[in-house]
């Protein structure tokens, strides 16, 4: 009996064995191989902000940034954190012609991150950056004190320092406990960006009405710093690095710790000052097809943009577009309506006629 | 005077030897062969299974003086691999003609012999199918052997010098239906190899999954006896000698199973059912009233075991989840039991009562398989973890002696106790002593341990870190801030500011 099931399956297995032009199907995603997965959460995740109603934007806002954790922690395979994106994309770019599919699953990510930056704005950043909203949501418990200290035009403050102080002592108390308990090594340099942030910190206190638009150009540096590690094939950790990857790492933990308390002093100083990954979506969303339009003739002066930005990209009525982080805020809290979003889809064909 | 010399008359050379010359040349002939058979008996497998011998040590002594030099081993670089899958298995190293060589394989479905000293491949075997498990030498007729297991369902044996094919043999026949057979690293015990494999036949008529133990004869390959332990995958076997011959093997569901393999078909002896999965192999250690077997689950319990009756002696907890076997050292006359676990620790147990001696974190899981080896007398131990760095311990309290990058995983997700990587395995040889580890970034890596070495850890201690610090402050502090505060703003900026 045996013998003829085996002659059965294998006249079929002759038969139908070369049908298609690949083994399996879908092959190359077997393993992860490509983040389609990835690709489409991210891109949903980009596109909500064109599908939201305007009422209540803020809300469905605050729920695409938790949906982007959740996509990051469980889903994103490649991302590894901002400096873990830029250097997976020359990985990823180095692989071209190569391995074009490895290619792929390295660029997927920074390329839809870019793709969707150029046509729906700097979006990723103020609507799904995981970075991004733990500095969001931890900075809300603060927004208070720092709104009124913004007010005053960032005057010195006894509680600044303090609260300086407080994440300067428990930057260096972790770092001792580390130190006594493992070995660190040069992929953990993200313990020297946490060190910067609290020397930023530090200066903001006593200078920031002065120094603030001058030190945002640090993520320039730490963009080249970034690129050229990934160049040099050094895998520096980024925070939040150890929420994307199975990989234990204190040093990204402490520098996401680092992070998330500076956020309470000065709302996004993440991306802010130091963000590498901020340069590229800048950059890519500086001729995007959707983005906030002024019109200043409209505006009043009542200083409402710029209490609810968090980044300090808006002020009356002028938008900084290298800053923005395309959370519109501005755009659903200003009184007079200066803020309108334009999608110019046809910019393009209308240049042409 | 003379005539009675040469004669031999009247002295110790008086016996006839020319008139019993072909008596004498035999009995030579058979104490040669005796004392040849003493020998090869003494050093019969100088890496007899998985981690060397039973209790696990991985690690080889080496008298000879020339020196042995870093390398770091790339063959076929840039191949597309599953994630998850052993890059390169845990070497075996053994001392052949003099030089000591390391053979070791992986997914590139491929036998490596190194010699180390030379840094040079001296041959290479390809298979069908990728290696997934250690290889095992011992001596064939006078003449060191390599034998291992492929996922082609095929053992190989090959002499360790030359690379000549001794034979192979095909453990399950092939089937159009049958998928991955994962076959585990040969133990080699007298004249006898045992190995595991499972094989998953996923035909809708003969759908069934066997985890199967051969012992073949060493010198032919053939097959003496074969027997289906369970319907799951398999550990590698373990031998050991206790009365008689035993050999123990544990399922992937956490059967320990051991056979009294002394006749010519094994009979089972006893069996005992860890409380999770399995991962690792059993090692085994001959205390000084009984042997006892050492086998860590998931989850973390490490359990000694009599390897006579089967009953637990001791159990302890290690961790959360131990991911490899253990191994068993020498402490100043006192046995004592390593194991790496993925709370980033490697433990130190009693072996005799399992008293917990030390513990020591590390950088990232302690995914492999402790090494013992000794060093100008002093007891280390060695062991990798995934913050991608192999370290150096000192086995007395666990102190980290060195550390060194051993690259990032050729995929950047790891699949944590989805596979056994590569495990480090020791040639311990004084100033020449070194390190030979398949790290799961495609390379290769023999590293002297008292040498200078590339990639010893950067920042390697405390005040290195410090300094470090210091000198990160001192930089942004001085150069990049002020630079940064003092250069002009372009004018998008200023409408900001």
């Amino acid at each position: 009996m045996l013998e003829y099931l085996d002659f059965i399956e294998n006249k079929l297995a002759g038969l139908f064995g070369n049908i298609k032009l690949v083994e399996k199907g879908l092959l190359g995603l077997e393993g992860s191989y490509v983040e389609l997965l990835t690709v489409l959460a991210l891109g949903l995740l980009a596109v909500m902000p064109v599908l939201v109603p305007e009422k209540k934007r803020q809300s469905w806002r605050h729920l695409n940034q938790l949906f982007g954790i959740v996509i990051f922690i469980f889903v994103v395979f490649t991302c590894l954190g901002v400096f873990g994106m830029v250097r997976n994309f020359y990985r990823g770019l180095n692989e071209i012609g190569r391995e074009n599919i490895i290619a792929l699953y390295y660029c997927s990510v920074p390329a839809t991150v870019l793709v969707t930056s150029m046509l729906f704005g700097p979006a990723f950043c103020g609507w799904i950056c995981p970075t991004g909203a733990l500095q969001e949501f931890m900075a809300m418990s603060t927004r208070r004190w720092t709104n009124a200290w913004r007010k005053a035009g960032h005057p010195f403050s006894w509680w600044m320092s303090l609260g300086m102080l407080a994440v300067a002592l428990v930057f260096l108390v972790w770092m001792w406990r580390l130190s006594v308990t493992r070995m660190f090594f040069i992929e953990d340099a993200s313990i020297y960006w946490s060190e910067v942030l609290i020397m930023l910190l530090f200066v903001l206190t006593f200078r920031m009405k002065d120094w603030d638009a001058r030190l945002r150009r640090l993520r320039v540096l730490s963009f080249i710093i970034i690129v050229i590690g990934a160049v040099l094939s050094i895998r520096i950790t980024s925070p939040v690095h150890f929420g994307f990857s199975k990989v234990y790492d204190p040093a990204s933990f402490l520098s996401t710790v680092m992070v998330a308390l500076g956020a309470l002093l000065i709302p996004n100083v993440w991306c802010r000052y130091l963000c590498p990954w901020r340069c590229a979506i800048s950059w890519a969303a500086k001729n995007s097809v959707r983005s906030i339009e002024s019109e200043r003739s409209k505006c009043t002066h009542c200083g409402r943009c710029a209490e609810v930005c968090n980044v300090a990209a808006v002020e009356d009525g002028t938008i900084n577009r290298d800053e923005c982080h395309f959370c519109m805020k501005c755009v659903d809290s200003c009184p007079s309506k200066v803020f309108t979003i334009k999608d110019d889809w046809g910019r393009k064909c209308k240049k042409e006629d | 005077m003379k005539n009675k010399v040469m004669s031999g008359e009247g002295n110790i050379f008086s016996f006839p030897l020319r008139r019993y010359s072909s008596q004498v040349g035999f009995l030579a002939f058979l104490a040669m062969t005796i004392f040849c058979g003493l020998c090869s008996f003494a050093d019969e497998a100088p890496w007899a299974g998985v981690r060397c011998g039973a209790d696990g040590r991985a690690s080889l002594s080496w008298n000879g003086a020339s020196e042995i030099n870093e390398w770091h081993y790339v063959y076929r670089s840039g191949r597309r691999y599953k994630s998850g899958l052993a890059v390169w298995t845990s070497p075996a190293l053994a001392v052949v003609e003099g030089r000591p060589m390391a053979f070791i394989g992986g997914y590139d479905q491929t036998m490596h012999a190194m010699d180390l000293l030379d840094k040079k491949i001296l041959w290479r075997k390809l298979t069908n199918a990728e290696i997934q498990s250690s290889a095992a030498v011992a001596k064939v007729g006078g003449l060191d052997t390599v034998f291992w297991g492929s996922c082609d369902r095929s053992v190989y044996a090959v002499l360790a010098y030359s690379g000549r094919q001794l034979w192979t043999r095909e453990l399950v026949p092939p089937s159009n239906s049958l998928g991955d057979v994962n076959v585990s690293s040969p133990f080699v015990h007298g004249d006898r190899l045992y190995i595991s494999c499972f094989a998953y036949d996923r035909s809708l008529t003969r759908n069934q999954q066997k985890g199967m133990l051969f012992c073949l004869a060493l010198e032919s390959g053939e097959i003496l006896w074969k027997h289906e332990v369970t319907n799951g995958a398999l550990s590698s076997p373990l031998v050991f000698t206790l009365d008689k011959a035993y050999l123990a093997v544990a399922a992937k569901r956490g059967l320990l199973s051991c056979f009294d393999i002394s006749g010519a078909k094994p009979v089972l002896a006893w069996t005992f059912q860890m409380p999770h999965e399995v991962l690792g192999s059993p090692v085994f250690a001959d205390l000084d009233a009984k042997g006892i077997l050492y086998l860590g689950s998931k989850y973390g319990n490490l359990i000694a075991i009599d390897a006579k009756s089967g009953k637990e002696v001791w159990q302890r907890m290690a961790g959360n989840w131990i991911d490899n076997s253990v191994c068993v050292g020498q402490l100043d006359c006192r046995k004592v039991v390593f194991a790496g676990s993925h709370d980033y620790c490697v433990y130190a147990f009693d072996a005799t009562s399992g008293e917990q001696l030390w513990k020591r974190p590390l950088g990232g899981e302690v995914f492999s398989a402790p090494a013992f080896f000794e060093m100008d007398g002093h007891p280390y131990l060695a062991a990798a973890a995934l913050d991608n760095h192999l370290y150096i311990l000192d086995a007395q309290d666990g102190a980290i002696v060195s550390s060194y990058f051993t690259g990032n995983p050729i995929w950047d997700k790891l699949a944590k106790g989805e596979t056994l990587w590569g495990s480090p395995s020791l040639l311990s040889a004084g100033r020449e002593s070194c390190v030979v580890y398949g790290s799961f970034n495609d390379v290769v890596y023999t590293l002297p341990l008292k040498k200078d070495c590339s990639l010893t850890a950067m920042a390697r201690s405390p005040s290195a870190l410090w300094w470090s610090l210091g000198i990160v402050f001192f930089v942004f502090g001085g150069i990049i801030l002020p630079l940064t505060i003092l250069l002009p703003l372009k004018q998008s900026h200023k409408d900001i500011a």
